[in-house]
């Protein structure tokens, strides 16, 4: 008998197309699905590799492109090991997109200060394709990013690009230069001395390890940010992506499906915050 | 060359100092100009001056054996540096660099201690920006020694 029950867990196919190597450990896989694959910036995807496992990511492309994805990958286990293996003509899969993105809408008429360290530029970067798409409603939009060295930093070219775009600007730092490096060397927070934002009419977004979205969220708070303006994308053991599994929980909310962005507001009593 | 009040008020690190404080700041400061690798001072210099970066970018660091140095961060516009001028024993902890061309006041430290014991309000505010000065960098290494050691 045929069933008519929809299978929430069953992946739509996706082509991958391209293998970008943006950093020693970090790949960007250019992804065509078969179909139309429609998500809002922040909110995230399992992507899976045929009998390996799937492991969730946020979409480090414009949500206004709808027939191709870019799903930037950090080497850190199993399943992202056999991902970095994968060459163009791979077949992946695909379940979401999950849980709660940024909300766009109240970043309208407002300065958008976004913190970013290490491989938290790939959520990022799509907020900052939505962004430039609505930049006549904003005031402004500042990104800071810190990698730990020159090699780590994740998509060089966007920095320039986005200092040659009307209200952008784009400022970057490394923990530890090189011979060629002659940009700031430091922390992503030092670079927050190096910026002119008004606070009551901005919001932050921080993205990035959890050290960084800490020392950031600190900072944040010392330059004079509410809570209620300070946005974090939390990364968790995000698994089936429909708060059903509890891999996610943090306190009383299911990060896959409550997050994964929150305001600094809603989660700062929450003592699993920073782990 | 001489430091006028109207620049010292552009500068984070006075915003609440009154015009007379500025006035006596500017008395016992000069404006520095340093060339890209000029080093201002080394490591372990006796220091007389403390500095505010006017202009440019300048690097900040410790030196290893070898005469290897390590960067360990820059220097933004508006920031103090050479705070160990104030404090005894007047020793700098790290070696200072101009990575771009840089303009600076230089305070004369002696003068400017002497104030803060004269001035209680001087004094309090000055030591003030010192201790923010002093924690967020503090801050800022260990949160770059967390990132070293990948915790």
């Amino acid at each position: 008998m045929a069933s008519d029950t929809i299978n929430i867990y069953k992946p739509l196919r996706a082509t991958l197309e391209e293998v970008i190597e943006e950093s020693p450990l970090i790949k960007t896989f250019v992804l065509i699905p078969d179909e139309e694959f429609v998500f809002k910036t922040g909110e995230f995807i399992e992507l899976a590799v045929d009998g390996v496992g799937e492991a969730p990511f946020t979409p480090s492309s414009s949500p206004l492109v709808t027939d191709r994805l870019e799903v930037t990958v950090m080497k850190t286990g199993y399943v992202t090991r056999i991902m970095h293996e994968l060459k163009p003509g791979a077949v992946m899969g695909i379940r979401g997109p999950y849980g709660r993105g940024y909300p766009i809408s109240e970043f309208k008429g407002k300065e958008v200060l976004i913190l970013g360290g290490g491989c938290g530029l790939a959520p990022i970067r799509s907020l900052l394709f939505t962004l430039e798409h609505m930049k006549d409603d904003l005031e402004k939009v500042i990104l800071c990013y810190g990698s730990k060295t020159p090699a780590d930093c994740i998509y060089k070219p966007l920095f320039s690009r986005l200092n040659s775009i009307d209200k952008f600007e784009a400022h970057r730092t490394v923990d530890v230069t090189d011979d060629d490096w002659d940009g700031p060397v430091g922390v992503a927070t030092a670079l927050l001395d190096q910026i002119s934002v008004k606070i009551e009419n901005s919001v932050a977004v921080v993205c990035g390890p959890p050290i960084m979205m800490k020392f950031g969220t600190i900072r944040l708070l010392e330059m004079g940010y509410r809570d209620d303006q300070i946005y974090l994308s939390m990364e968790k053991n995000m698994s089936c992506g429909l708060g059903k599994c509890g891999h996610c929980m943090m306190g009383e909310f299911f990060v896959c499906k409550d997050g994964p962005v929150f305001t600094y507001r809603e989660i700062k009593h929450n003592p699993e915050i920073w782990k | 060359m001489k430091v006028e009040i109207d620049d010292l008020k552009q500068i984070r690190f006075f915003e609440k100092f009154s015009d007379g404080q500025l006035e006596t700041i500017a008395n016992i400061s000069s404006i520095r100009e340093f060339k890209v690798k000029d080093i201002i001072f080394e490591q372990y210099d006796e220091l007389s001056e403390v500095y505010v970066l006017l202009s440019g970018s300048i690097s900040l660091g410790i030196s290893l054996p070898k005469d290897k140095r390590i960067h360990l961060g820059t220097i933004s516009e508006g920031q103090l540096f050479s705070w160990s001028a104030v404090f005894q024993p007047y020793i700098s902890t790290a070696w200072v660099m101009a990575v771009t061309p840089a303009k600076v006041i230089a305070i004369d430290a002696k003068k400017l201690n002497a104030e803060i014991e004269r001035d209680c309000d001087f004094g309090f505010k000055t030591m003030s920006k010192i201790a923010q000065t002093i924690s967020q960098r503090l801050s800022d290494t260990r949160f770059q020694l967390m990132n070293q050691l990948n915790l």
